[in-house]
């Protein structure tokens, strides 16, 4: 070994020991998803990030943060329509404890923006969390080359752009076209523009916009999950208590497990084969290291 | 003799000009508040309207109904009965307005008033016979002419829409000169305000209201001395008031600048030729006065008063044209049969009825959520111009909305709850298969069905044969309506990606509120038997 090269590594490590003393200290790795099954959607929300190794493996002190909620539509919670409020207001509470200098909460809805964040819950659990929500601001809409396989560019909002950390807090629901909706889909939610004439394509559209995007962190939010008449529900039965939350930081096995949800194969569908070949993350759950617990 | 004005009017007339300050920001809060407040319910934002006897009157007699809310016009009428024009000068925001104008227009040398004894003063009360005449036949012509549905009405199209383009344009330089935290706030408050952007006849009516308020270079207060149907109402109810008119001799110096500066020309000067029924108690004379000669005192015994122009010929030329007016305002195909555009609001009686009270004050157009009601100018005939259409194109109906049915003053459109609402058709929707992109292109869409918001919902998709131009057979799914579960909400064509003529639109036909406009008898369906 040179000096030199001894020297650098010295430095490094030396970082690595101030920055990140829990990581040597732990040991053992962090699972790969965490599989958390539980009465509360906040507890159990706590639980998957704490197995995933806790909030600051994803944010830092000074980090600004996007989460990035599904607020589609003109639901209530009941209806499962909408990402989980308290799901919502966990994450937004965990990264403001870990440091975050300003956490966002926005999405570009279907439905009013003031209908669908007052009336899923989430606009109140949010500020009560110190979050900021944001109404979608066309101001900020920017074309960005999304460098995709068939998405080149599309107007995106740079308040996703512009943050440190995303973190995707999706539902899981079924839908016609794609079959499930879960974390790709929820991207349609950052853009602009005619988004609906990306439905002609739409499992490529929401490959390229995950790739993009690339999320620290994916929270699946089951607690209630749409089994019927998706996207939007209406009737309570068209949702099923299911109170589990699934996270990590693949965001393709992340959608994989919530495939299960619905005891629907992730190979069956075909925007998470597709985006498994391209290497974008793993879709065969058994070789994944889940640690699931029910609290 | 002391020369002096009078600084008790002086201080009365500052009062009117806060009491017209503070009713015109209630007025101007409540219209900013007229939007989806967070819940279902949105609280008595059209208050306001309840004051108008015109209106209660007018669709009484226009529905034969009386509408409960408008029980507060008694104190209105009473008011009147006992202090004269008060409202007019005190409270009406439209003659805030026109008396803010008309004071810009003299202060910038616009407009310089002189004595004007004309009696043009009478047309307010020959466009009053007029309406009412009108209204026996059961034509709702009010709405035009009163003075808040015209506020409301050209504030809301017009004035309001306007306000947001220029401040979106604002928000866009501050953007350019990159002070984005100032630009992001003042577009979350923007956002927070819900103000609907775009209507059909904002250009015209806006124009309109611009048109009125330039009236007031030439007269001041133009429209309430000349034009006001409702100011004409009250200034027949105001004969036998108390507070009356007088002038002490002794002091007066017949300098007439009482009668030069009279805001809604009442002629102070000479007292004989004063009329109770034209003053709005503004106190502009009696505290312009040089001399503190005219005074108000109370009094309950009759005086020699000028009385309204109102001639008996008049009265009955001006009937009879009220009579003759009603077939020119019936001739329409709508009459007859039911335009396929004419897409009333959920709650919207019958259109015979609803014609009949609906006051053309777009209440319902400002809480629409989606910008989605309109006013009309074709679909509903003469009648209904200015009447509420539901534009698809521009906005849908939101499923768990009900506001529109909250805010009506009139009853118009009857108040609904949530789950009422959800049940009621206003049209059906319709598949343009030779434009919809599975059934002519063989490519997947489904947008339509994703929007649907009933449950189950309207539009199933279903395997569809296609033959794409080169003969191959696509079998994409493509969407079909049953027409049972279809309400018209209309966020199919709303949202349909076929971006300039949608592939799927609504049609009024199966509303609820007709008998005749439907499509299926459901007789025949329902004994299946013999057919």
């Amino acid at each position: 070994m040179k000096r030199r090269e001894f020297i650098k590594d010295l430095a490094v490590g030396g970082l690595l020991l101030n920055f990140q003393p829990g990581l040597l200290a732990q040991g053992k790795k962090s699972p790969d998803l965490a599989w958390i099954q539980g009465e509360s959607p906040a507890q159990i929300t706590q639980e998957a990030i704490s197995s995933l190794g806790g909030i600051r493996q994803f944010i830092s002190r000074g980090d600004v943060v996007v989460v990035k909620p599904n607020i589609g539509w003109d639901r209530i919670p009941t209806q499962a329509a909408c990402t989980n409020p308290e799901v919502i207001k966990t994450l937004i509470e965990l990264s403001l404890e870990a440091g975050a200098k300003e956490v966002k909460v926005l999405d570009n809805p279907c439905n009013p923006a003031n209908r669908t964040y007052a009336r899923s819950g989430i606009a109140d659990a949010a500020k009560e969390a110190g979050a900021k929500v944001l109404f979608p601001n066309p101001h900020k809409l920017k074309k960005m080359a999304l460098k995709g396989e068939w998405l080149k560019e599309w107007e995106v909002y740079t308040d996703f752009v512009e943050a440190d950390k995303i973190i995707n807090a999706p539902i899981a629901k079924t839908h016609s076209l794609c079959r499930l909706t879960l974390g790709f889909k929820n991207w349609l939610g950052a853009l602009g523009g005619n988004r609906n004439q990306l439905h002609q394509k739409l499992d490529q559209a929401i490959i390229d916009l995950a790739a993009f995007f690339n999320p620290c962190l994916t929270v699946m939010d089951g607690y209630r999950i749409l089994i019927r008449n998706g996207p939007q529900g209406g009737r309570l039965s068209d949702a099923k208590l299911f109170k589990t939350v699934v996270a990590g930081v693949d965001y393709v096995a992340v959608d994989a497990a919530a495939a299960t949800f619905f005891e629907v194969a992730p190979q069956d569908l075909p925007f998470l084969r597709i985006a498994h070949q391209k290497g974008l993350g793993e879709i065969d759950l058994e070789k994944l290291r889940i640690e699931k617990r029910t609290v | 003799m002391k020369k002096e004005r009078s600084k008790k009017y002086r201080i009365i007339q500052a009062l009117r000009i806060l009491s017209q300050a503070v009713f015109f920001l209630l007025f101007f809060y409540l219209l900013l508040g007229t939007h989806f407040p967070g819940e279902d319910y949105i609280g008595r934002v059209e208050i306001f309207f309840h004051f108008d006897p015109l209106l209660a009157l007018t669709t009484f007699i226009a529905s034969r109904a009386f509408f409960v809310s408008f029980i507060f016009a008694a104190i209105t009428v009473v008011l009147t009965f006992v202090l004269g024009r008060v409202a007019c000068g005190w409270v009406c925001p439209l003659g805030s307005i026109h008396q803010a104008f008309s004071w810009l227009f003299k202060k910038s040398k616009l407009h310089r008033p002189k004595r004007i004894k004309d009696n043009r003063t009478a047309w307010k009360y020959s466009i009053l016979v007029f309406i009412l005449v009108a209204t026996l036949f059961s034509l709702n012509l009010a709405g035009l002419l009163d003075p808040l549905s015209l506020l409301y009405r050209s504030f809301i199209t017009g004035i309001l829409p306007v306000a947001n383009y220029g401040i979106s344009a604002f928000i866009g330089i501050l953007y350019k000169l990159k002070l984005f935290s100032l630009g992001d706030s003042l577009v979350q408050s923007m956002a927070n305000l819900a103000v609907n952007p775009i209507f059909l006849q904002g250009f015209l009516i806006g124009l309109l209201f611009i048109g009125i308020l330039l009236l007031n270079l030439y007269r001041e207060r133009l429209w309430c001395r000349y034009l006001c149907p409702l100011g004409a109402f009250l200034g027949l109810l105001s004969r036998w008031n108390i507070l009356k008119l007088k002038i002490d001799p002794q002091k007066c110096i017949e300098c007439h600048l009482c009668n030069i500066h009279c805001e809604t020309q009442a002629n102070p000067f000479p007292l004989e030729e004063w009329k109770s029924s034209e003053c709005v108690y503004c106190f502009t004379c009696s505290a312009i006065c040089p001399t503190s000669a005219i005074t108000f005192p109370v009094r309950t015994t009759p005086e020699q008063i000028a009385k309204v122009d109102l001639s008996r010929r008049k009265l009955i030329f001006h009937s009879l044209l009220g009579v003759l007016v009603v077939p020119f305002f019936r001739l329409s195909p709508a009459t007859r049969r039911s335009s396929p555009k004419l897409i009333r609001p959920p709650g919207a009686l019958p259109e015979e009825q609803f014609l009949q009270k609906c006051v053309k004050c777009s209440e319902c157009m400002k809480s629409c959520p989606t910008n989605a009601l309109q006013p009309a100018w074709s679909e509903a005939g003469p009648e209904g111009i200015w009447t509420p259409i539901l534009v698809p194109r521009i906005g849908h109906c939101e499923y768990y909305c009900s506001l529109c049915s909250q805010v009506c003053p009139t009853g118009a459109i009857q108040e609904l709850t949530v789950e009422e609402k959800t049940k009621v058709k206003i049209g059906l929707a319709w598949v343009n298969k030779n434009r919809c992109i599975p059934y002519d292109l063989g490519t997947p869409c489904i947008v339509c069905e994703e929007h649907c918001p009933t449950s189950p919902k309207a539009i199933k998709l279903v395997k569809t044969e296609v033959k794409l131009p080169d003969g191959t057979i696509m079998t994409p799914l493509a969407p079909v309506i049953d027409t049972d579960l279809c309400i018209g909400c209309g966020i199919c064509e709303n949202k349909c990606p076929v971006v300039d003529k949608p592939a799927i639109y609504v049609t009024s036909v199966g509303e609820s509120r007709s008998e005749k406009n439907q499509l299926l008898l459901d007789l025949i369906k329902e004994k299946s038997g013999p057919y």
